[in-house]
């Protein structure tokens, strides 16, 4: 992006989007405070309802007293850290132009170009292609919508794109093991996420998604890379993962779980033409089984 | 004297910390993160790749960044 004014431009949407964020943090603290304000004076209800209880010997009224302040402290305990979120870290005041602009130009540095969509309000970056154990995935795009970032505590204001998708086989939507939809799943990066679009420093943002991008965490994968190309059922054909896969001990071929079944008689897995229904007891039985069944004593 | 501190892994902070003078890059990352390689971190000054043995000065900003995070489903 040559254009100087095209970069001030965004470095004012940005501007924008963080004043927006900060204005909804304070009201995010403000609704968590009010919570905790009202289960307080829940409490102090409660004492006085079991003193009147205590002085008239009311003791099942005392013992629904009992319970309801225990629930209600396990809410206040839950709000305080709610609480005590938003507090602990007292937001910095949003960057300056000059500081966005200084952000902007560190992004373009790291990824050659920094761009903004038109009449989207959002700003992209393109990876180089990606590649995870030799499955190529292609280059993405890092696309952050500048009029979300004020949602950065309800829902992710950033999309990640396959420019050149090479889908898992099994799910379409999955484009890279840790990419659903478009929203990246950040683990281990979340905290640090956050933390970096709080206060707008963008080229964090846009290294750390790259960084997560760039990592296979075989662990917790919406598909694993081991099944992104899937299996083919020998009969129908259809795409299957390996935890779908039924292997016939017959003919040694893997089978999706409509054109397998298993033998009632010596319990192994075999696909339906291997074998067949025994004509008298009904069971499904394998080939090697179906010359004599044990059940009807009937070939 | 100080600088600006920005640590991108785990929960990430930015904060000013105090080294001594004539600190070089690769010392300062030796001693916030021991044990630790730079290779697997983007390391920049004042926004800027520099060499290690690069000499920090009074109000630089160091940013350290992990190259390799691990997603996961939630």
């Amino acid at each position: 992006m040559e254009d100087i004014k095209a970069l001030v431009r965004i470095a004012g949407k940005v501007q924008e989007g963080l004043i927006s964020l900060r204005r909804t943090r304070y009201f995010e603290l403000m609704k968590r405070l009010t919570s905790l304000t009202d289960q307080l004076q829940e409490l102090n209800a409660e004492s006085r309802k079991l003193s009147v209880s205590l002085m008239h010997s009311w003791f099942v009224a005392a013992d629904r007293c009992c319970s309801r302040t225990s629930r209600l402290l396990s809410d206040i305990s839950h709000s305080i850290s709610q609480v005590k979120q938003l507090t602990e870290a007292p937001q910095k005041r949003a960057p300056t132009l000059s500081q966005v602009l200084e952000e902007l130009d560190q992004v373009e540095d790291e990824f050659g170009s920094v761009e903004l969509e038109k009449g989207e309000n959002t700003i992209f970056v393109v990876t180089d292609p990606i590649t995870l154990e030799d499955v190529p995935l292609g280059p993405f795009r890092i696309q952050l919508e500048l009029g979300k970032l004020g949602d950065l505590y309800k829902d992710r204001p950033y999309r990640v794109i396959a420019l050149d998708p090479n889908p898992a086989a099994t799910d379409d939507n999955v484009t890279h093991p840790h990419v659903t939809s478009q929203k990246l799943c950040e683990g281990d990066g979340a905290a640090a996420i956050t933390a970096s679009l709080e206060q707008g420093r963008l080229s964090d943002f846009f290294t750390m998604v790259r960084s997560i991008l760039n990592t296979y965490n075989p662990d917790s994968a919406y598909v694993s890379l081991y099944d992104w190309t899937g299996q083919s059922c020998h009969d129908c054909g259809y795409t299957m993962s390996s935890e779908d896969t039924y292997f016939c001990v017959h003919c040694e071929q893997d089978y999706c779980s409509e054109c397998s079944t298993y033998c009632r008689l010596c319990e192994e897995t075999a696909c339906l033409g291997c074998s067949g229904q025994c004509p008298h007891c009904e069971e499904m039985v394998c080939r090697n089984c179906i010359s004599k069944c044990s059940k009807c004593e009937e070939l | 004297m100080r600088i600006l501190y920005i640590n991108n892994e785990g929960g990430g902070f930015a904060d000013y910390v105090t080294v001594s003078e004539g600190t070089t890059v690769e010392q300062f990352f030796k001693d916030k993160m021991p044990g630790r390689k730079s290779t697997d971190f983007l390391i920049r000054v004042n926004r800027e790749p520099v060499a290690r043995d690069c000499v920090l000065q009074e109000g630089d900003r160091v940013t350290v960044t992990p190259t390799k995070i691990e997603g996961a489903v939630t």
